[in-house]
């Protein structure tokens, strides 16, 4: 199980950005004085065999949240919390737990899709015999025995794109992050993508997947959570978010939230 | 055309580094730099004019006057020898030069003919020409006294006549090995053409595993493995000092092949200088180009490290480029050498400890200082590119 509580992020301007943030005519509320609090207070929880959504418009905080959950960034407040362990503490220890796809994430163009994969299997400290059973596991599940030998820069973009969920989950993390993975996808790319998502539903994996496509959120997600300004405004289950409407749609719902109109 | 032409310079004009690049650096940088090189010369060159020279007389009485000539001169030192051994007296830097009448010669006003002085010095640098232009302009003023003697004289013979134009053939004994001369040219050229490999060579890889690895979103996910990211820093330097010094390392060992080859062909070639440098010598070449490269190698990959994208990390890498060929020019401006204060300046010491490897005048303290001084500046670097790599700011930079 996955925790995040009040989680924070603020970064420090240096002068010249300062500078050039007092200039801007539409200014974002999270500015402060030499600061721009990117996200202020964010908390949801993911159970072992559940799909939460992160939602918000662009901007809102989900990337720098999930580069926190990732351990890339360092949070300003807050704690995030997998089995009960406080990973901003033992970043070492989340890198293991963790998986992550985004749809920016890439592969290494001149190794072949095997070696990109092996590569991170071994920085994760598989041995030899865990690697190959686990990419032969992997291989089989997203049928990608094909172009196992291809360079990576051969690929089209399905290949591609099921060669960086290969690279992702190689370790065999507890908690995997998508952030946007289908963005820029054709429709078939976008279903592989989804059917694997689909696939860790019910298992004791726990996935937390970032979208602006609120039909994939209907069609995967158990929970959703919605960011805003920095700020979590919406923490339940799919269903709930949609009756956040009078239409009972997702599409309704979140423009309801981050306080638009729907436009006719 | 006209529309996209303007549309284009427009958008050029609105670019920052477009601006720093094309405009900024000709105009007002380059100037500056310039200007600071030559005066730098200049102060060198004066340097050299003012620098006193000791001279050591031998069997002068026989042309009276000439001594006078040059103690009456400012910046010229008389000193007395203690041995008949000249080449060891210039050679251990007892003195400068040697003017020597031999035996047999005297006053060419008096003898009525051509009449010869030998002069001992030791000359394989820019500093040594400027020392002996001014020997020389010394007997000019004497060989003119001795001009204005001769025209008073009259039934000028043959050998009057050569003597009046000129009346003393100097022949100038130079105790500077072929090495030292000729290396006195090539070791600046080995120089340029080995620090520019190292800095060619550090570019292409900085740029692909520092911004390259930005662009295509595999530094994210290599961030996401359990590697810390001083190791992975480490590794990426590590990648560029390897590509970078095995470029300088080829071209050393080339270098030792064709001099096997080209000394084998020996004086027909005129090359056989060569066979001087020691295999011992190139390779001190090579282990100076350690620390220098690990310098650049820090410098490059925290610049590709830094760049959003690859155009910005082309436009930190002429500048890095450049700063690191100003200290080689300024290593080979007439009368630096390698002592204890330029061992301590990266990229100039090594240019003149290269140029000195190659004549065979390198002073081997100099060269531990030099390894010493060099190689805490390329360990500072490499610090520095860790501590910047663990910056969200440098990963994250949008």
């Amino acid at each position: 199980m996955i925790e995040l509580k009040n989680l924070a992020k603020t970064f420090a301007y240096d002068k010249k950005e300062a500078k050039a943030r007092q200039k801007k005519v539409i200014k974002d509320p999270r500015e402060g004085e030499g600061v721009f609090h990117a996200v202020k207070n964010v908390s949801f929880s993911v159970e072992p065999g559940k799909v939460l959504g992160l939602l918000g418009p662009n901007g809102a905080g989900k990337t720098t949240t999930l580069r926190m959950l990732s351990t890339a960034l360092q949070p300003t407040a807050g704690q995030i919390l997998i089995n009960g362990k406080d990973i901003t503490k033992d970043p070492l220890y989340a890198t293991k737990q963790i998986g992550f796809l985004s749809g920016k994430t890439g592969l290494y163009h001149r190794l072949t899709v095997q070696e990109n994969v092996e590569y991170f299997g071994r920085m994760h400290g598989l041995s030899k015999d865990e690697l190959a059973k686990r990419v032969e596991q992997i291989f089989s599940m997203l049928d990608m025995h094909s172009f196992a030998g291809k360079r990576a820069d051969d690929l089209s973009t399905g290949m591609s794109q099921r060669a960086s969920i290969a690279r992702a989950v190689i370790h065999n993390p507890k908690v995997l992050v998508f952030d946007e993975p289908t963005t820029g996808l054709d429709v078939i790319s976008a279903k592989t993508v989804l059917d694997f998502i689909e696939s860790y539903r019910g298992t004791d994996m726990s996935v937390i997947f970032s979208t602006h496509h609120l039909h994939e959120v209907e069609q995967l997600c158990d929970h959703v959570c919605l960011i805003d300004l920095g700020e979590s405004k919406f923490n339940g289950t799919t269903q709930e978010f949609a009756e956040l409407s009078d239409k009972g749609d997702l599409y309704s719902a979140f423009l309801n939230v981050v306080n638009l109109k729907e436009v006719a | 055309m006209w529309l996209i032409y303007k549309k284009e310079i427009l958008e050029m004009l609105r670019d920052k580094r477009t601006l720093i690049f094309s405009i900024l650096l000709p105009t007002l940088i380059f100037p500056v730099i310039f200007f600071f090189i030559g005066k730098f010369t200049m102060d060198k060159t004066k340097e050299a004019q003012e620098k006193e020279i000791n001279i050591a007389f031998v069997n002068t009485v026989a042309m009276p006057g000439l001594e006078d000539l040059f103690t009456k001169e400012k910046g010229f030192h008389k000193k007395s020898l203690e041995s008949d051994d000249f080449e060891s007296a210039i050679l251990d830097k007892k003195v400068d030069y040697i003017l020597e009448v031999p035996e047999g010669n005297g006053l060419p006003a008096l003898v009525r003919k051509q009449q010869q002085i030998n002069l001992y010095y030791k000359g394989s640098s820019r500093l040594n020409n400027i020392l002996t232009s001014r020997v020389n302009k010394v007997m000019e003023a004497f060989n003119n006294a001795q001009r204005r003697q001769l025209g008073d004289a009259y039934n000028l013979s043959n050998d009057n006549v050569k003597a009046f134009n000129k009346p003393v053939e100097v022949e100038r004994k130079n105790f500077a090995s072929k090495r030292e001369k000729t290396g006195e040219m090539v070791g600046p050229m080995t120089a340029y053409i080995l620090i520019l490999l190292a800095v060619a060579g550090a570019m292409y890889p900085a740029l692909e595993i520092g911004v390259g690895e930005k662009e295509r979103g595999t530094l994210e996910t290599l961030l996401l493995t359990p590697m810390r990211k001083s190791h992975i820093v480490l590794a990426k330097f590590a990648v560029i000092f390897t590509t970078s010094f095995l470029s300088v390392a080829v071209t050393l060992l080339s270098y030792l092949f064709w001099t096997y080859i080209f000394t084998m062909g020996g004086k027909a070639l005129n090359l056989d200088f060569l066979s001087n440098i020691s295999s011992f010598d190139i390779l001190l070449v090579g282990v100076l180009l350690i620390p220098l490269t690990s310098i650049f190698a820090s410098i490059m990959l925290c610049a590709s490290i830094y760049a959003k994208n690859m155009k910005e990390a082309q436009a930190y890498m002429s500048p890095i480029m450049m700063m690191g060929f100003l200290p080689v020019i300024v290593a080979f401006v007439p009368g630096m050498e390698l002592n204890w204060k330029t061992a301590m300046i990266p990229v100039t010491n090594v240019a003149l400890a290269m140029k000195d490897l190659i004549k065979g005048t390198v002073d081997y303290g100099l060269i531990g200082v030099l390894l010493i001084s060099t190689l805490a500046i390329a360990g500072g670097m490499l610090y520095f590119a860790t501590q910047f790599f663990k910056k969200e700011k440098v990963l994250f930079r949008s």
